[in-house]
């Protein structure tokens, strides 16, 4: 029943993204050429409600509709690598034209050429996975 | 080639960052995409990082992927019935700034998504954990993490821009 919570949030996300153009592959390659401002007033349309949103939540000391339990907000701290992951990252976002977040959106419209960029996506994660593995087991 | 009806960039934003307020107040947890991906190999790896109890539970990442593309399958039924199908298109843009050749094309998508998947690991985050998510939680690690993300998408596009001018 839960699952079907977050199936429904992400279908609404993927619908939104959409409607955006951040599914629109031009979009993309616009935003860094500085072309087209479309992708530019999304993000900081969306932080800006955000924020707000937020801001809102933390005042009334909002609960988790599903949990009841009072919603915590931790913050992410920097790791180790994140500059060169961060400009890795951005690369791959200016160079696909996609993020890992609309690139399903994209696929459920059809636009197989995104499937490589998934790939892409998945090898990376694992390539992560590996290294940390590493890490963390010592000699393996 | 197609495309969904673009609402305008500040109406389908708000909706975006309004969507994110609802998943936290909703769930009690922070939105994010690219974790899900760990989620995903953790099926299939026996590697530590992938078998951590964040990755073997935490399935509602998966199922919050999936409807993201059912959304996407949405989108386009809803704009434009009977007109969805598969296709290899990319649009203009891209057209310019990357290699005809279907093979060479899908080859360097690959490497840009590999360096997308590993850079948001060691980034702690993607598009939508540290940028949508992250910068409304004023955390700073999000906010400086996005601006690189910016940096890196303006470098690569501006200097394949250049080098395809050559």
């Amino acid at each position: 029943m839960n699952n079907i919570v977050f199936l429904v949030l992400g279908t609404v996300f993927g619908l939104l993204l959409s409607l955006a153009g951040a599914t629109t592959f031009d979009f993309y390659a616009q935003l860094f050429l500085l072309e087209n401002p479309q992708l530019a007033r999304v993000i900081f349309t969306a932080v800006v409600v955000g924020t707000v949103g937020i801001w809102l939540m933390k005042r009334v000391h909002a609960r988790s509709v599903m949990t009841g339990e009072p919603i915590s907000f931790e913050k992410k701290g920097l790791q180790r690598g994140w500059v060169i992951g961060a400009l890795m990252f951005g690369a791959g976002w200016g160079i696909t034209g996609s993020c890992p977040g609309s690139a399903p959106a994209m696929l459920g419209e059809g636009k197989l050429i995104v499937i490589p960029s998934l790939l892409g996506v998945m090898v990376g994660t694992y390539l992560y996975g590996w290294i940390e593995s590493r890490r963390i087991g010592g000699c393996k | 080639m197609y495309d969904i009806i673009i609402w305008p960039g500040w109406l389908a934003g708000a909706g975006i960052g309004l969507l994110m307020v609802a998943f936290y107040w909703i769930t009690g947890k922070q939105m994010g995409v690219s974790r899900g991906y760990c989620n995903l190999w953790a099926y299939v790896s026996k590697l530590p990082f992938f078998q951590q109890k964040e990755y073997t539970g935490n399935i509602w990442r998966v199922w919050f992927i999936l409807g993201i593309t059912l959304g996407g399958f949405l989108s386009t039924v809803i704009a434009h019935p009977g007109e969805w199908h598969l296709h290899f298109d990319m649009g203009q843009a891209y057209d310019a700034l990357l290699p005809n050749n279907v093979w060479l094309r899908m080859l360097i998508l690959f490497g840009g998504g590999l360096i997308m998947g590993l850079g948001a690991r060691f980034a702690g985050g993607c598009t939508s954990g540290h940028v949508i998510a992250g910068i409304p939680m004023l955390n700073l690690s999000s906010l400086l993490s996005g601006m690189l993300f910016f940096v890196g998408g303006l470098f690569a596009v501006q200097l394949t821009v250049r080098v395809v001018s050559l």
